[in-house]
C-alpha cells in the first residue's frame, strides 16, 4: 500500500470517528436541551392554563346548566386560552379535547397530579409531548390538563443536522485526502530522486549525486547517501587507478623481460647455429652471462617489491638514525669508492620508528642512484635533520618533465646508460613504496647538469621520539 | 659490394646481436642506437646526394619501435622519403602496433624474441620483393648470378639442376647459418613434398662434388648443413 493512501486512510478514519462522535454527542445534547425547553415552555403554559382555567370554572356559571351549555363553555374557554392543544379531563372523563389526538387512558394517575408530568411517546412518525396536571380548583369536580404537542420538528431537525454534519464530513475527508495525497507527493519527490540516483549509481554513473534540498529528515538522508556515493566514488577510482598502476607495471614487466629474453635467445641461436668468428663466439657468451643477470637484479628486485605490499613482513622498531646512516655508509663504501666516489654523510636525526632492512634499503637505492648520475670524484651527501633525510649528488640531473615519472616501475630517464650502470627502472618505486610503509613521502628536487636530491620527509617526529 | 642494413636498436645487447648475424650471413650492418641519430643520418643522406656520404644506400632497415629520441613509428616517413623499406623489430607484439605499423608502410613486422634464421629469411624476402636482393652472390671461386640464374666457377659454368640451383641459392643467402634438413626440405621441395630427409643429403653431395665446396658446406652434427666462406 502507498504511503498517501495509508496517511489518507487514517486520517480520514481519525476524522471520522472524531466528527462523529463529537457530533452526534452535540446533536444529542441539542436534541435534549430543546426537548427540556419545549418541556418547559410547554410546563409554565400548562401550569398558567391550568390556574386560570381554574379561576374560570370556579368562579364560572358550571354547575346547574346542561351538558351541552357546559361543554360549549368549556370549550370557550378553552378556546380562549388558546391552542387547540389541551385536552381537559373532569373526573377521569375526557371534558373537552381540541387537538388532533386522542387520550389513551383520561384516568391516568400522572394527570392527577399537583405538579404535572411529562411523557414523550412515538407515535407512527410522530414525537408527541404530553404533558399534564390537575387543574387547582378548590372543591367541586377535579379537573386535569393535558398538554398535547407534536415536537416531531426536533428530531427532524437533528436528522437534518444529522445529515448535514455528514455532508461536511464528506467534503472534508475528501479535501483531507487531497491534501494528503498532494503533500506526500510533495514531500516523497525528494525519495524518488533518492531512488534514481542510486538506480543510477549501480548502473555505473558514480558521479551521479541525489539533487535533493530539502531540509527535513529526507534531506538528511539525502546527504547521507551522497556521502556513501561520494566514498564510493573515491574508493572505486583509487582501486581502478591502482589496478590501472598493477596493468601497467605487469605491461613493463613483460616488456622488461622480452629485452633480455631475445638477447639471451638470440645469442644462443647464433652460437648453435651460425658460424661466426672466435671472438664474436666470446662476446655472445657474455652478453648471454650478462642479460641472465639483468633478469636475476630484475627478478630480486621485483621480489623487493612484492614483499612490500604484505605488510607483515615490516617490522618496526626504534632505530637510532646515525647508527643506521654508518652502516649505510660502511656498506656503500667498496662499492663507491671502486667508482671513484665518495659519500659524505651527517646526521641530527634522533631514533625514529622503522624498519631497518628497509630503510637500508631505501638509503642504498637513493645512494646507487646518486652514483649512477655522478662521474668518478664525485661526492655523494646522505643528511639527516629534523624530519627529513636527503641523499644528493651533483650528477647529471633528471629532466623538469620526466622528475614525475621516475617513481614509475620499470621508468628510466635515459634507458641505454641506466642499462649499463645495471638498473631495472624499479628503485625509486621501491623507495616510495618504503616510504609510505613508514609514513613518509618522497620529495625529488632536480636540475639538469647541477645535480639531483632526494628527500625523505617523516611525518612531525613526536616529541618523545627525539632522545 | 655488401648489401648495407640499418639497424636501429636502442639496446646495445641486442644492437650487437643483430650485427654479428648480419655480419656472418653477408650484409653490412649499419647500427644506430636512437631514433634521432638514425634520422640524422637519412637526412645527411638525403642532402648530399646518393653517392656521397660514403657507401651505397641502406636496402633495409630493421628498427626497433620503442626508441629514445624519435620513436620507430615517427621514423617511418624518413625512412621513406630515402626509399629504405622498414622491417619492425620490437617487443610490442600487440596486434594494435602490429596493424599501425604495418598500416605505416612497414614491410613486415617481427616480433621479440626472434630466430636468427627466421629474421634473415625475412629480410631476404622484402629485400626480393622491393627487387634489392643481390645480383650476384660470390663464394670463394664461384658466383651465383642471381638474374641469369647460373653459376660459374673460376669464370667456367657449372652445370646443376634446378633443385641443386635453389639449394645453393637458400645457402649462399643465409651463409654462416645453420639449417636443418627438414627446413631445407620445406623450402626447396616445398611443403607437401613427401620424401625422405636422405634427398637433402644426396644434392648437398651433388653440389659438394660439382663446385668441390667440400669444406665450404659443412655438416653441422644434429642440426643440418651450412655453406661457410
Amino acid at each position: 500500500m502507498k504511503l498517501w493512501v495509508k496517511l489518507a486512510l487514517t486520517t480520514v478514519l481519525v476524522l471520522l470517528a472524531a466528527t462523529l462522535s463529537t457530533g452526534a454527542a452535540m446533536l444529542y445534547q441539542t436534541l435534549l436541551y430543546n426537548q427540556e425547553k419545549t418541556m418547559e415552555s410547554g410546563h409554565q403554559q400548562l401550569a398558567s392554563t391550568a390556574y386560570a382555567l381554574a379561576r374560570e370554572l370556579e368562579n364560572g356559571p358550571l354547575t346547574g346548566y346542561s351538558e351541552a351549555t357546559k361543554n360549549s363553555y368549556v370549550n370557550y374557554t378553552m378556546k380562549k386560552f388558546g391552542a387547540s392543544k389541551y385536552i381537559l379531563i373532569e373526573d377521569g372523563e375526557v371534558l373537552c379535547n381540541m387537538t388532533p389526538f386522542d387520550l389513551a387512558d383520561s384516568r391516568d394517575e400522572r394527570w392527577q397530579q399537583q405538579e404535572g408530568s411529562a411523557v414523550i411517546q412515538k407515535s407512527g412518525e410522530q414525537y408527541i409531548l404530553i404533558e399534564g396536571q390537575k387543574v387547582p380548583t378548590s372543591g367541586g369536580s377535579s379537573y386535569a390538563l393535558v398538554l398535547v404537542q407534536d415536537i416531531s420538528a426536533l428530531y427532524q431537525d437533528m436528522k437534518r443536522q444529522m445529515v448535514f454534519g455528514l455532508w461536511i464530513l464528506a467534503d472534508a475527508a475528501a479535501i483531507a485526502m487531497l491534501l494528503i495525497f498532494l503533500m506526500t507527493r510533495r514531500i516523497l519527490k525528494p525519495l524518488r530522486e533518492l531512488q534514481k540516483a542510486a538506480m543510477d549509481i549501480s548502473e555505473g554513473m558514480l558521479t551521479r549525486r541525489a539533487r535533493v534540498r530539502t531540509k527535513d529528515e529526507i534531506g538528511v538522508v539525502a546527504d547521507a547517501f551522497n556521502r556513501m556515493a561520494d566514498k564510493i566514488e573515491s574508493q572505486v577510482t583509487e582501486l581502478s587507478q591502482v589496478s590501472e598502476q598493477r596493468r601497467q607495471m605487469l605491461g613493463s614487466l613483460t616488456h622488461e623481460l622480452k629485452t633480455p629474453m631475445t638477447s639471451i635467445i638470440g645469442y644462443s641461436d647464433t652460437l648453435l647455429h651460425v658460424n661466426v668468428r672466435k671472438e664474436q663466439q666470446q662476446r655472445a657468451l657474455w652478453h648471454i652471462k650478462e642479460e641472465c643477470s639483468r633478469l636475476e637484479r630484475l627478478s630480486s628486485k621485483l621480489m623487493n617489491l612484492m614483499g612490500l605490499y604484505e605488510n607483515d613482513s615490516v617490522s618496526m622498531e626504534e632505530i637510532s638514525m646515525e647508527e643506521l646512516f654508518a652502516h649505510v655508509a660502511q656498506m656503500e663504501k667498496y662499492h663507491l669508492e671502486q667508482m671513484g666516489m665518495r659519500l659524505d654523510y651527517r646526521c641530527s636525526m634522533g631514533k625514529i620508528r622503522m624498519d631497518r632492512d628497509l630503510m637500508e634499503s631505501l638509503l642504498i637505492n637513493l645512494i646507487d642512484n646518486g652514483a649512477k648520475a655522478s662521474k668518478a670524484g664525485d661526492e655523494i651527501f646522505l643528511e639527516g635533520q629534523g624530519n627529513r633525510i636527503t641523499v644528493r649528488d651533483k650528477g647529471c640531473g633528471i629532466p623538469e618533465d620526466e622528475i614525475g615519472r621516475v617513481t614509475e616501475a620499470f621508468y628510466m630517464v635515459d634507458k641505454a646508460r641506466s642499462r649499463k650502470a645495471g638498473g631495472c627502472g624499479l628503485g625509486l618505486a621501491l623507495c616510495v613504496m618504503i616510504a609510505r610503509l613508514h609514513g613518509a613521502e618522497l620529495e625529488i628536487h632536480s636540475k639538469v647538469g647541477e645535480g639531483t636530491k632526494v628527500c625523505v620527509v617523516f611525518p612531525e617526529i613526536r616529541e618523545e621520539s627525539i632522545s | 659490394m655488401k648489401t648495407r642494413i640499418l639497424v636501429v636498436e636502442d639496446d646495445s645487447s641486442i644492437s650487437e646481436l643483430i650485427c654479428m648475424n648480419l655480419e656472418a650471413a653477408g650484409y653490412e650492418p649499419l647500427p644506430f642506437m636512437d631514433g634521432l641519430a638514425a634520422e640524422q643520418f637519412l637526412k645527411q643522406k638525403d642532402q648530399d646526394g646518393k653517392e656521397a656520404a660514403g657507401g651505397e644506400i641502406p636496402a633495409l632497415a630493421l628498427v626497433d619501435v620503442m626508441l629514445p629520441g624519435k620513436d620507430g613509428f615517427e621514423l617511418m616517413e624518413d625512412f621513406q622519403k630515402a626509399q629504405i623499406p622498414v622491417i619492425y623489430l620490437t617487443a610490442k607484439d600487440d596486434v594494435l602496433s602490429k596493424v599501425h605499423g604495418l598500416k605505416a608502410g612497414a614491410e613486415d613486422y617481427i616480433v621479440k624474441p626472434f630466430e636468427v634464421l627466421e629474421l634473415l629469411v625475412r629480410m631476404e624476402k622484402v629485400l626480393k620483393r622491393t627487387g634489392r636482393s643481390r645480383k650476384l652472390i660470390q663464394i670463394r671461386d664461384v658466383t651465383i648470378d642471381l638474374t641469369e640464374h647460373s653459376v660459374t666457377r673460376g669464370g667456367e659454368r657449372v652445370a646443376l639442376k634446378p633443385l641443386e640451383y635453389e639449394l645453393l641459392v637458400t645457402l649462399a643467402s643465409s651463409r654462416n647459418v645453420a639449417f636443418s634438413r627438414e627446413e631445407l626440405l620445406n623450402r626447396i621441395w616445398g611443403v607437401d613434398y613427401v620424401g625422405e630427409t636422405r634427398t637433402v643429403d644426396v644434392h648437398i653431395g651433388q653440389l659438394r662434388k660439382k663446385l668441390g665446396f667440400h669444406q665450404v658446406i659443412r655438416t653441422i652434427s644434429k642440426t643440418g648443413y651450412r655453406l661457410e666462406d
